[in-house]
């Protein structure tokens, strides 16, 4: 029985509700978003990292609805995304990127207003407010103004009100941004919470911690295109290894260096005035280093940040 | 054009908000047509002796009282619209949810219309307040309806304009070059019938002119036929109007 609990439980995990095919958007000359394909499971929380201007906000507009598909298609919970689908609307909650929220009304006109556009009747959605005021811990600020409240609880509020019509489908475009290391975990919670409840997530952001943190496969995204899919862990795995050692020295050494220390580490990069060496095990590479004597060294775990910067390149994006 | 009955709920958002600013709102809209009232009514009056046997201010107060709709609906859709979009980006979450971009604009409009209503009805009240009636109280219906109709017929051609427009500067070529000019040849002031002929034929093509002259008729209680002209003239243009600043202003906020 066990087993068989298992095996359906696991299919359901599988079963994909967004798939997209040869998705694409341009602006006239410009390809924001380049013929990309993905398919992203329910219950399943699903991050696109990458740098400014990757595509990731425009990806996710598409999805739910507010921006119009140049090519290709996305389908959502079985119907094509477009312009004019309100019933994707309907089930999907939004954490925009900017902060969208109302200045001429309360906090609570703010969420009963919202609450409106989604037929959500007037009795049901005060149980509703109160709720998720509630779950996003401003029941104090119920009455206050949105320009009375600190950016941290502006994006909560966006939090409750993403929930409002019980969302299968909450998209999250870069929902941490500009807020404190409190204030960024809180949210975190807040969202890993809906995801034991079952809600699908997608996630965008440039911080790799946040990736970590929440996603359980993510996608690179760099000039329109996906670079790298995979699970975190795994995609550090592969493309780094287990360790990273940083060595601040000139480029001129690095021929030599490498020569020295080879075949200790599995891969290596320059960026500027730091030599970064890949490998699964640093013990013998360290033992080496400290004979050499270098001064300057950094020995670190391998995170989501190398393999992003691995992928889109160390120097500044512009 | 995807619309659908949550224009109300548009609506309902900004009576909500409105409260915050009611009694600004009422001293703004109601300031201008006062002074034209005060002024040209009663000052510049006292020396113009009767138009078509009544004092100036009966020929004024219809005129002055639907320029005052179609200036509280041109704000509306301009200024207050554009803060909605650029400043405070509203629509982008609206256009999130089951409401549609259409169903968002027109649901701004229809405000801006009741923003009309509401200047006219308090001119309205101060007219009459000075003698000044409509016909009958059977002419009462009819005026609210074509103040509904004025107001949305300004604030949809408001709406086209905001939806090309950069910032705020940009407004001044529209409220300065053409609702004010509108405003003197339209014949609020003086009846039209003293224009040389071109400048009475240029007149037919405001949209005020014919908002004017149904006013005036229904102050009067001059009712004929010969007024089928004025109400086509405002359903047509009203028409392409409101198709116009919608898809204008779907354009720009669908990206």
């Amino acid at each position: 029985m066990i087993g068989l609990c298992h095996i359906i439980h696991f299919k359901n995990a599988m079963d994909s509700v967004i798939s997209a095919d040869r998705l694409t958007k341009k602006y006239g000359e410009l390809t924001a978003v380049d013929a990309i394909s993905f398919s992203i499971n329910e219950g399943e929380c699903f991050g696109f990292l990458g740098p400014n201007g990757a595509g990731k906000t425009t990806t996710v507009r598409m999805i739910h609805c507010v921006s119009p598909i140049s090519e290709g298609s996305v389908s959502v919970f079985g119907q094509a995304a477009g312009i004019n689908n309100r019933a994707i609307k309907k089930i999907t909650g939004v954490i925009p990127q900017e902060i969208t929220l109302d200045n001429d009304l309360t906090v609570y006109e703010n969420l009963m207003v919202f609450a409106r556009f989604f037929d959500i009747p007037r009795s049901e959605a005060k149980e509703r407010v109160a709720g998720l005021l509630a779950f996003v811990e401003l029941e104090h600020k119920r009455n206050s103004r949105i320009g009375q409240l600190s950016t941290g609880m502006k994006r909560r509020i966006l939090i409750a009100r993403a929930l409002l019509n019980n969302p299968r489908l909450i998209i999250a475009d870069e929902p941490t941004t500009g807020l404190d290391p409190q204030a960024r975990h809180l949210i975190w919670q807040r969202l890993r919470s809906l995801k034991k409840q079952g809600v699908t997530l997608i996630l965008t952001t440039q911080y790799m911690e946040e990736a970590e943190q929440l996603c359980d496969r993510i996608v690179v995204m760099y000039q329109g295109r996906i670079l790298k899919e995979g699970v975190p862990q795994r995609l550090v795995q592969d493309e780094i290894g287990r360790e990273v050692v940083e060595i601040r020295a000139s480029e001129e050494g690095d021929a030599g260096l490498l020569a020295t220390l080879s075949p200790l580490y599995t891969g290596h990069e320059r960026a500027g005035d730091t030599l970064y060496l890949y490998c699964t095990d640093s013990h013998a590479l360290m033992e080496r280093m400290l004979s050499l004597n270098l001064p300057n060294v950094l020995h670190r775990p391998a995170t989501l940040e190398d393999v992003f910067l691995k992928l889109t390149g160390r120097s500044l994006i512009e | 054009m995807n619309l659908s009955y949550r224009i109300y709920y548009v609506f309902l958002r900004n009576l909500i908000s409105y409260k915050r600013f009611i009694i600004p709102t009422f001293v703004v809209s109601l300031g201008q047509p006062l002074f034209y009232l005060v002024t040209f009514g009663l000052g510049m009056g006292a020396y113009m002796g009767h138009f078509g046997g009544k004092p100036y201010l009966h020929f004024l107060v219809p005129g002055v009282l639907i320029s005052s709709v179609m200036m509280a609906a041109t704000f509306e859709c301009l200024y207050g619209t554009f803060v909605k979009i650029v400043h405070e980006h509203l629509y982008d979450s609206l256009v999130a949810t089951p409401v549609s971009a259409e169903d968002a604009v027109a649901g701004d409009i229809a405000w801006a219309s009741f923003r009309g209503l509401i200047s006219g009805t308090l001119m309205l009240i101060i007219a009459m307040a000075l003698g000044v009636l409509p016909a009958s109280w059977t002419a009462l219906p009819a005026l609210v309806l074509l103040m509904i109709f004025t107001g949305l017929l300004f604030a949809s051609l408001a709406m086209i304009v905001t939806s090309v427009a950069p910032n705020f500067d940009f407004f001044s070529y529209y409220t300065e070059l053409i609702i004010t000019p509108m405003f003197f040849f339209s014949g609020v002031f003086f009846p039209l019938d003293r224009f040389p002929a071109w400048m009475q034929t240029f007149a037919q093509f405001l949209p005020l002119t014919h908002a004017v002259a149904l006013s005036r008729a229904l102050f009067a209680g001059e009712i004929s036929s010969a007024l089928l002209i004025h109400i086509a003239a405002l359903c047509a243009l009203g028409t392409v109007a409101f198709v116009v600043g919608i898809k204008r202003m779907k354009k720009r906020l669908i990206t």
